[in-house]
């Protein structure tokens, strides 16, 4: 283990959020708010982090599997760390506690947050506070490569180590294109969405960190109603476009923009995630017209927004959920768990996961008359190699443990049980907001400080996918003797 | 880059994030010091005229049933210097206006106040008004009542203000005191980091360099080291290894 070469990829994380923070500090400037020192600071701080390993440590073309595992988790540790800074030295509601909740929470792209009112915060603040979200959607690493030269085999490494294990599945590009691809559609994504935007009606500042927060799939608004502030349709619907297309494979967007069209209409994953999303809209929309004041127009609208909103793990809101009926609730939880499409921003299980559920479940059935057949489970007529459907199953075994473990240790602190669970699977799942206290309209200010620290780990754990997490946090796996 | 601008500036990092946290540190400071020089010149004189207004008004109140007991020597002297001290307060308190709202507050205390001494500047002792404890209640106190509640008012003001004044001043203390524990704990980080890659780039190449040199000179082992930086130590071990390819070649002719 060369802990210079981890240093040094570790700092150019660090730079590109020092970029970040003296944008935010610019914007300080700007509106002469009380960001601007603590932003300042941060900033310098972050920078002198940054730079100075780079004057010492040369580059290295080559690292290893476990060099780049620990590269990708330091980098989104000390990236949570240093955006946690200007929070700190803010002062106002965060405490050090609260400034790390809504750092991780941003840089994870979950979107909960302890702000009680989130408009008496500074410009440059909110800011870096959708900085966070943008630099965190795509990840942190990749984020870092798509704007350096190729860096060699070290780049394939430290693509595959940052990458969700579903993503390497069907991402069928060399690192260097896959790289250029989701950088350039997520670019490409956010600017359409902030012109977009601006045409409904929304002022520059407010346009350009809601695309960050939509394409990241994060949520964090700038207003305390979120989208509802603005009790526009207009606004509502080029967020449900920008929020559904953040939650396809970036890929799959990229073939549409080259002309390979059939490609999207073609992938099972992508048609699941559609039409299972409909489905609910649909049930949601008649389950809060019955019980509800709402007629027909309204509760369509709600439910496409709050549903989609959920169903890909952005976290906006128009409406209280939390006063939803149970079935509507319920369906919630579920998109909360599954969230969107591997290879996008989205967290959650993931829809390919489900689908390669779904197919090795019918594979069983086939299994159980015929015995002796040999069925390979078939997405989009690729064969799914029987070890990646262990793991799929797998993972989402251990992530629902998770979940559970986590609730049962809020509810212990004296979280209700709703919050608690909901909770769980909003941070885990990156969603953001959950029910009860946590709910759409709520915040997480009056869960009490280690119930803050187990959410913030269920973020990172769901959004490094758990393994990665448990890998670094395990003693024996640092050993020299242990090699991957 | 040489290892001389690579160490000077590890140093001057340090030096900076410690400069920065320091400037800013004392530019709290210094801004909570005058904070609290602003509630004590405003917020606090501003309370102190509207005591003294109030304690001017309880005498004039004291002056009026005076002269309703027939004192009218006494009576006047005390109505008219209240009155003075009451209206040099009033005149002190306009012209140390520092809240949103305490001019409105002003205004209406003088409004008030100029129906209370509309009514006592007329002659009382031996008018109807003389010992009439009706005319006293009905028209005087409630008079009386409303001066002093518009003062309580204006207090009421000023105290809020200086609360909510101190209350910030406890997160400018916070924000003061941040930016050290952060350069503290940063320039710790920072020293481990810098020991850490010291002694990877220079301490150990010059052992192995040393080591090297020793095996040579006992054994006639080549020099062979690689050095990853492109600075003075590879370019020192470049001339040891060219100094001793020239004693092998000088060995071997000889």
């Amino acid at each position: 283990m060369r802990f210079h070469v981890v240093v040094r990829y570790v700092a150019l994380a660090l730079l590109a959020n020092a970029f970040f923070m003296t944008i935010s500090c610019s914007i300080s400037l700007i509106y002469s708010d009380a960001a601007f020192m603590p932003l300042l600071y941060s900033a310098l701080v972050t920078l002198l982090f940054g730079l100075f390993p780079l004057i010492f440590v040369p580059p290295a073309t080559r690292i290893t599997n476990k060099e780049g595992l620990l590269i990708v988790v330091l980098s989104w540790f000390l990236s949570c760390l240093a955006g946690s800074l200007p929070y700190i030295l803010y002062g106002g509601p965060f405490t050090f506690t609260n400034a790390w909740f809504e750092s991780v929470s941003g840089f994870t792209t979950t979107g909960s947050t302890i702000l009680t009112d989130i408009e008496a915060i500074p410009m440059g603040l909110l800011f870096w506070r959708a900085s966070t979200h943008w630099i965190g959607g795509i990840g942190i690493i990749i984020f870092v490569l798509s704007v350096l030269p190729f860096l060699g085999m070290a780049e394939v490494v430290l693509f595959r180590s940052e990458i969700s294990s579903m993503v390497k599945e069907n991402f069928h590009h060399r690192a260097r294109k896959a790289i250029q691809i989701l950088a350039g559609v997520y670019l490409g994504l956010t600017l359409l969405e902030t012109i977009a935007l601006i045409f409904c009606g929304m002022d520059l500042f407010d346009a350009v960190t809601h695309s960050f927060a939509t394409i990241a799939t994060g949520g964090f608004s700038t207003k305390n109603l979120s989208i509802a502030h603005y009790q526009s349709p207009l606004i509502e619907s080029v967020v449900i476009v920008f929020m559904v297309l953040s939650g396809i494979h970036f890929a799959l967007l990229y073939a549409v923009v080259t002309g390979s069209v059939c490609d999207f209409w073609r992938s099972s994953v992508v048609k699941y995630y559609l039409i299972s999303m409909g489905a609910a809209i649909s049930i949601i929309a008649l389950n809060i017209h019955w019980h509800g004041p709402f007629d027909w127009l309204a509760s369509i609208r709600m439910a496409a927004f709050n549903l989609i909103s959920i169903g890909t793990s952005t976290g906006f809101a128009t409406t209280d959920t939390a006063v939803w009926p149970s079935l509507s609730k319920l369906l919630l939880i579920f998109f909360a768990l599954q969230c969107a499409c591997a290879g996008s921003t989205s967290g959650g299980i993931k829809a390919d996961r489900i689908v390669i559920m779904i197919k090795s479940f019918y594979r069983h059935m086939q299994n159980l008359k015929y015995p002796n057949a040999v069925i390979p489970i078939r997405i989009d007529g690729n064969v799914v190699r029987p070890d990646l459907v262990l793991k799929s199953i797998l993972y989402v075994c251990i992530y629902i443990v998770i979940v559970f473990i986590a609730t049962i240790l809020l509810v212990a602190l004296g979280v209700d049980v709703v919050s608690a669970f909901s909770g769980a699977v909003a941070t885990m799942g990156n969603v953001g907001p959950g029910l009860g206290t946590v709910g759409s309209v709520g915040n997480f200010s009056a869960i009490p400080d280690p119930g803050k620290w187990i959410f913030t780990i269920t973020m990172i754990l769901g959004r490094l996918e758990i393994f990665a997490f448990f890998i670094f946090f395990t003693p024996s796996q640092w050993s020299k003797n242990v090699t991957y | 880059m040489g290892i001389r601008i690579k160490i000077l500036s590890g140093f001057l990092i340090l030096s900076l994030m410690l400069l920065i946290a320091g400037s800013w540190s004392i530019y709290e400071l210094k801004s909570i010091g005058s904070s609290v020089q602003r509630i004590l010149d405003e917020n606090y004189q501003s309370i102190r005229a509207a005591k003294v207004m109030k304690e001017a008004l309880e005498r004039e109140d004291s002056a009026v049933l005076l002269l309703m007991l027939g004192h009218w020597r006494e009576g006047r002297r005390l109505l008219s210097s209240a009155d003075s001290l009451f209206t040099q307060k009033i005149n002190f308190a306009f012209e140390n206006i520092s809240i949103e709202g305490e001019h409105e507050h002003l205004e209406e205390i003088s409004s008030r106040y100029a129906v209370y001494k509309n009514k006592w500047e007329r002659p009382i002792v031996d008018t109807y008004k003389e010992e009439n404890m009706d005319w006293y209640f009905k028209e005087m106190h409630n008079s009386f009542l409303h001066v002093k509640q518009s003062i309580n008012e204006l207090i009421t003001l000023n105290d809020n203000t200086m609360y909510l004044t101190a209350s910030k001043l406890e997160n400018r203390s916070s924000r003061a005191i941040m930016p050290g524990i952060i350069a503290l704990i940063s320039a710790l980080v920072f020293t481990f980091l810098f020991n850490y890659l010291v002694n990877y780039y220079y301490v150990t190449p010059i052992i192995t360099i040393t080591d090297r040199v020793n095996k040579f000179i006992n054994k006639r082992t080549p020099f062979n080291v690689a050095i990853e930086t492109d600075d003075e130590i590879a370019e020192l071990a470049d001339a040891i290894d060219h100094l001793c390819q020239s004693v092998n070649v000088e060995e071997k002719q000889s």
